[in-house]
């Protein structure tokens, strides 16, 4: 079997798992819709009596929040950090161990499915209720159209950022039991420096130049920001994407180093 | 009544000693939950460093609801939060069985086995939020308006844990429970927002079908704009009604649990 059909069949397994909890993704996909209603208002409400927030009116701040609840089911690496973690206390890594099979490439392979099933159930919902949400979005014009091509490469790049902190933080179970308040801490910092509570532009000036320089920004803010015209600058642009690729190499060494210095404290048992 | 009082303080008493057996899982439970509220806070930050109010509502006048709604929620993940949570994983594994054979009634054994004390710790940082809001808005409310909001936060309490059991209870019709605690955070959400910000269909849904506004605005309102007999009354009657429609629906999911495994 060439390599990448082993890593296909895992992606059509992971597949068919992720369809058995269908009805779960469309309800939490139905669910985040609330979430949007609740942005809808709270950002409404404070555009009152002004045109603009941050340079941006309205229109292109809800169009960021929408863009914004889809990526993240296309990108969220929800569920693998405690997967991984569950596989490692339960040794059930140590098949992988004996097997001609990268397990980067096996979580891999399954985030991608997992992604696959998620994003695309949860378009239903938000396709939806696209006619209620068309007349208060903008996208920006066909000027805009060389920033939508960064945009793709900027997709790929942050679907592996994704992944490979969710990876980190599911082998960090060779040294800790529990991971799920590591997980969770890491989500509320990614949550604010991700751009997932407000647009990142709006914080002060140093704090979103440094944040540009953190993984969380690559996350989702950066397509996001991409898409929506919040960035139009090419040449920032072009830096992002060179910064973001920096980092996803830089987490990929990262979680090849966890994976090997993880492994030699892993004791296998059972027959 | 006091042995169901008993029970629980047991409870609770067991839960704080395996807290302290495992501290370092608390304290850094502890800080998930800190930092979760300061991201609440910092929103209102950046949002009111661009605006001066927000459906009418200043700055702190902000602050001190989205305190209130802190103060809520971490009293709800101190008592009960784990407790429902599980509930949906039990029911799935069949582990509910447990529950079903002690002495006493199921809803209360459920709700009231675990006391997460990371949550609790951060009630004062709560009230430290409400306190500094009323104090930068110059309130000085009375021994009744404190006595009001002691009351209604009691009511935002039971309110939580009514919509929290009523969702949860959906695992006994659901194959998985996974996910649905969702539906509580999305709805959750909407306490952060003032009354006044809602209009047409999401006034009728979120104001008078469902208690999510209510739950943190009248609380808030006694403080800044002293007892309102109207409000008070919405507050109990809407706690009342909802803990009799989230006990029925536990009740009727009950009986079509089946347990699970041989």
């Amino acid at each position: 079997m060439s390599a990448l059909a082993k890593y296909r069949q895992v992606f059509l397994t992971g597949i068919q798992t992720n369809l058995v909890y269908r009805w779960n993704f469309a309800l939490r996909a139905a669910f985040s819709l609330l979430h949007l209603v609740y942005v809808f208002i709270l950002w409404g409400a404070a555009y009152q009596g002004q045109t603009e927030i941050g340079g941006f009116p309205l229109s292109a701040t809800l169009t960021y929040f929408t863009l914004l609840l889809v990526l993240q089911f296309f990108l969220s690496a929800a569920n693998d950090d405690y997967e991984i973690s569950e596989e490692i206390r339960n040794g059930l890594i140590n098949q992988f161990l004996t097997k001609p099979i990268n397990y980067l490439g096996y979580r891999l392979s399954l985030y991608f499915s997992a992604r696959f099933v998620m994003g695309g159930l949860s378009l239903l919902p938000v396709l939806l209720a696209l006619p209620l949400l068309w007349p208060h979005l903008t996208l920006p014009g066909e000027e805009h159209l060389p920033l939508y091509l960064v945009a793709i490469p900027a997709l790929i790049l942050s679907a592996l950022i994704q992944f490979t902190i969710a990876y980190c933080f599911g082998l960090l179970t060779f040294w800790f039991l529990e991971i799920q308040s590591f997980v969770i801490l890491s989500l509320a910092i990614e949550a604010v420096l991700g751009g997932q509570i407000f647009p990142l532009d709006l914080m002060p000036g140093w704090l979103y130049e440094l944040s540009r320089w953190l993984p969380y920004y690559y996350q989702m803010y950066f397509p996001a920001a991409l898409l929506t015209g919040r960035i139009t600058d090419l040449g920032i642009a072009l830096q992002g994407l060179a910064i973001q690729a920096g980092w996803t190499v830089l987490l990929l060494g990262i979680a090849q180093l966890l994976w090997r210095r993880g492994l030699r404290r892993h004791t296998a048992v059972g027959g | 009544m006091l042995r169901y009082a008993r029970i629980w303080l047991a409870s609770i008493r067991y839960s704080l000693v395996r807290a302290m057996m495992f501290r370092g899982d608390f304290l850094m439970w502890a800080l998930v939950e800190f930092f979760w509220m300061s991201v609440n806070v910092l929103l209102v930050g950046i949002i009111y460093s661009h605006t001066d109010s927000i459906a009418g509502w200043s700055q702190y006048e902000m602050l001190l609801l989205v305190g209130t709604t802190l103060l809520v929620q971490r009293l709800l993940m101190a008592f009960f939060w784990s407790n429902l949570f599980e509930m949906g994983r039990n029911v799935r594994s069949g582990h509910f069985d447990f529950f079903l054979a002690q002495p006493g009634s199921p809803l209360f054994m459920v709700s009231t086995r675990k006391f997460d004390l990371d949550g609790f710790v951060n009630v004062p940082v709560a009230l430290a939020i409400v306190v500094y809001a009323a104090r930068q808005l110059g309130l000085e409310p009375s021994v009744g308006q404190l006595a009001a909001y002691a009351l209604f936060i009691l009511c935002g309490l039971a309110l939580h844990y009514a919509t929290l059991l009523a969702i949860i209870s959906m695992v006994f019709w659901l194959q998985s429970a996974k996910g649905i605690e969702g539906g509580y955070f999305g709805l959750t959400e909407f306490s952060r927002l003032p009354r006044e910000a809602l209009r047409g269909v999401a006034n009728v849904v979120f104001v008078y079908l469902l208690p999510v506004i209510i739950v943190s605005n009248v609380p808030a309102r006694v403080l800044i704009h002293g007892f309102e007999p109207v409000y008070a009354a919405w507050m109990v009657g809407a706690t009342l009604l909802w803990l009799f429609i989230a006990i029925r629906i536990f009740h009727a999911g009950l009986r079509r649990y089946a347990s699970a495994s041989s």
